[in-house]
């Protein structure tokens, strides 16, 4: 019966696996851990060079706000050129 | 006790009124909300029926721990056919409609028939009027509401209302309730406006009894502490919905210019946090508030800070409005974003439709398939401020050529339209994508084009896919209630394994919107929130009710198959672009361009995702049209169906 079944949850079980003080790099294969220093503005990935702009919610809850789009734009624009390079390569 | 909850059937064009109760052998089947509401609609609409018919009945509900102490559990359900999609219709809103309505005595209402004047719905402790609309007739849904408290005399008087875009049948119209809080989706604003049903105004001290009120009380301050402690949480409490959109644009995850980009660069004045600045400096620090029982807060209240506009106050913006007055028609004014989420508030239209449809005409603009002719002069170009704004007027109010065939909703406007205009609209069974771009996550590309009430990221999304969880957290969350031990992958980019992630949240989705919870109190955007397995207790406590989480799951695959079944019903097939489970040829076709660079040159494997709805379907036990087999629908006991138990 559910009342009387007081093993811990799914949820709460994972509970102890919440982590504070960290973001995550956006770049899908990267997607490292990062720990800012408290109340920084910005961030870079140590793996793959993306930047970030800060946001925190609470002094030990910290955000990516958004890209530092100039650092970001220009590493999309060597990878995307590299790729087209792959597929004339592909192609040849 | 929630079991005594009735159900009203209202016939609007005899003005009579039958109530009865809900047997417990129909709550075991379908619990309430949206499960049992689509039960009523197969049982209660004529196959094939016009949605602007008065057959087509109208579905409004609490959900079954709603008014409880079951903390979140305000949200409000409609359910009939479609006026946008021509099949099911649904859409879900918070506030404190339902539990109003639920302590004037009623759980669901069945409203047929079409009234011969403009009318609305009084329905107060167990009694339904019928009453005079004819002064709210016109009105905006936020005088309408203020008139109908003034009008009865009692200023806690909820009532759901519609706007000029529902009276004038926008196809997408909304229902709504107080401020912001919108029944969004899938034209259900339109169906009342089709019935000349203004509003639904209810009020009740019909005291719901608990079950065990001590041991609901304690089991909810750990709901609350498992929800309130959650990151996602504490996030949205300070940025709200928005927080989700400025995450999703920082790795290439928006939908811009309808669907030629899929990011919007130096968006830096419309993110969340800029946001939040301008509701500080109006409203104030305190500016977020919440639905009823809830402790997120996750809506911010604001001012217009500048324009035409200026000093209104508003709600909001959600997530989508961010889309619809930003990324979409690529408008980067904060003062755009919060007027255009007041006016369709005002008006009562679905921002995200609305956005999606004038961003696909302004592409069609700048390729010349319409042009000054169709929209009157109008410079429909993508980041033209004032046209986008002006083209909400005119759709909501059907003015000009444009306005007019833009409100009939995307495929009826591609066939007026004419030329190769279909090829842009980014939509699946007729209703418009969210303003997110799903190129580079093929499950939930898998979850729009496989959503039943056409695409939506709110009926199997599985968000924390993109969270890149260790594979050992994601079988704890998927492997339960039923076990799964079939492939699961950590990598949002990958397609193995997503099949039955759509599958396990989509009946995840239906359970909270059958007690009535909202969706981010559970596996939505927080992987450590409320499943099936803490819900048991909290039915238990409240009502009385015994349910294991493998009897919520089933309650929730039955209920998410008699959707299919309806769906089928009225012309689903599977690779129908019109009403299938496809996606627009430009997911295939068209890599993304911006974004975090794995994103860039990212696009859907036309293979592989037949694969994955190959998979989808085998984990319904559909067969590969889709179709629910004879086995499957006898396992979840639909296979009398429609059996008329109500």
């Amino acid at each position: 019966m559910a009342k009387e079944n007081e093993k811990f949850s799914v949820s709460e079980s994972l509970r102890k696996t919440r982590t504070f003080g960290k973001v995550r790099c956006h770049n899908p294969s990267c997607m490292g851990r990062m720990e800012p220093a408290a109340g920084s503005q910005q961030i870079t990935c140590p793996t793959c060079g993306m930047a970030y702009r800060l946001f925190w919610v609470t002094p030990e809850l910290p955000r990516i706000r958004g890209p530092v789009w100039e650092v970001n734009r220009k590493l999309a624009e060597n990878i995307r050129a590299q790729k087209l390079e792959a597929s004339k390569d592909g192609s040849k | 006790m929630a079991l005594d909850r009735k159900i009203a059937y209202i016939d609007l064009s005899t003005g009579k009124t039958e109530i009865k109760p809900i047997p417990l052998e129909v709550r075991k089947k379908f619990i309430g909300g949206r499960g049992l509401d689509a039960y009523l609609l197969y049982n209660n609409a004529p196959e094939g029926c016009d949605p602007l018919s008065p057959e087509n009945p109208l579905i409004v509900s609490g959900g079954f721990l709603t008014a409880t102490c079951a903390s979140a559990t305000a949200r409000t359900h409609f359910m009939a056919k479609s006026p946008l999609t021509g099949l099911l219709g649904s859409a879900n809103m918070g506030g404190f409609f339902a539990p109003e309505l639920a302590w004037a005595g009623f759980h669901h209402l069945v409203i047929t028939g079409k009234a011969e004047k403009p009318i609305y719905l009084w329905i107060h402790n167990g009694q339904i009027e019928i009453r005079d609309a004819a002064k709210l007739w016109g009105r905006t849904t936020t005088d309408t509401q203020w008139a109908i408290r003034d009008e009865l005399g009692d200023q806690e008087v909820k009532s759901a209302v519609i706007g000029q875009a529902g009276e004038n049948l926008v196809r997408y119209a909304n229902v709504m309730t107080g401020i912001k809080n919108a029944g969004g989706r899938t034209g259900m604003g339109c169906v009342m406006g089709s019935k000349n049903l203004k509003a639904i105004a209810t009020r009740g001290t019909m005291d719901i009894k608990i079950a065990h009120p001590l041991e609901a009380l304690e089991f909810n301050k750990k709901f609350i502490e498992q929800i309130t402690t959650a990151k996602v949480n504490k996030t949205q409490g300070t940025l709200g919905t928005p927080f989700i959109w400025g995450a999703t644009n920082s790795w290439g995850g928006i939908r811009t210019r309808n669907f030629q980009f899929n990011q919007m660069e130096n968006a830096d004045e419309i993110e969340p946090e800029a946001i939040d600045d301008i509701a500080t400096k109006t409203i104030g620090p305190h500016h977020m508030t919440g639905c009823f029982g809830c402790q997120v807060h996750c809506r911010a209240q604001y001012k217009i800070p500048s324009g035409p506009y200026a000093g209104k106050y508003g709600e909001g913006p959600e997530y989508t409005s961010l889309g619809a007055f930003g990324g979409e028609p690529d408008c980067k004014s904060a003062e755009t974003v919060l007027t255009g989420n007041h006016l369709v508030n005002q008006y009562g239209v679905d921002n995200l439709e609305i956005g999606s449809i004038i961003s696909w005409a302004m592409e069609l603009y700048e390729l010349g398939i319409i042009t000054n002719k169709e929209t009157d002069g109008l410079e429909l170009r993508f980041g033209n401020d004032e046209a986008l704004l002006e083209m909400v007027h005119r759709i909501c109010t059907r003015k000009g050529w444009l306005g007019d065939v833009l409100a009939e909703g995307g495929i009826p406007a591609a066939q007026k339209i004419g030329k190769n205009s279909f090829d842009y609209l980014i939509q699946v069974k007729g209703m418009s994508n969210l303003h997110s771009d799903e190129r580079g996550t093929p499950a939930l590309a898998l979850n729009v084009a496989t959503a039943s009430r056409g695409s939506d990221h709110l009926r199997s999304r599985p968000a924390i896919d993109l969270y890149h969880l260790p594979e050992s957290v994601l079988r704890k969350i998927y492997g339960s209630p039923v076990p799964y031990d079939g492939p699961l992958s950590s990598d949002h980019m990958e397609y193995i394994g997503k099949a039955w992630e759509v599958f396990w949240q989509e009946n995840c989705y239906m359970a909270v919107d059958c007690l009535g919870i909202c969706k981010y109190h559970t596996v939505f955007l927080g992987a450590t929130l409320p499943n099936f397995e803490d819900w048991p207790k909290a039915i238990y406590y409240n009502t009385g009710l015994e349910f294991t989480p493998k009897e919520i799951w089933d309650v929730a695959e039955r209920c998410n198959n008699i959707e299919r079944l309806f769906n089928l019903r009225e012309g689903l097939t599977r690779n129908d672009l019109v009403k299938g489970d496809t996606l627009n040829h430009r997911y295939f076709d068209e890599p993304c361009r911006r974004g975090a660079p794995d994103i860039i040159g990212a696009k859907i494997d036309r293979d592989k995702f037949k694969i994955m709805v190959d998979e989808f379907y085998k984990h319904h036990g559909w067969d590969n049209d889709g179709v629910p087999t004879a086995e499957t629908l006898k396992r979840l006991g639909l296979d009398k169906e429609p059996t008329h138990l109500l």
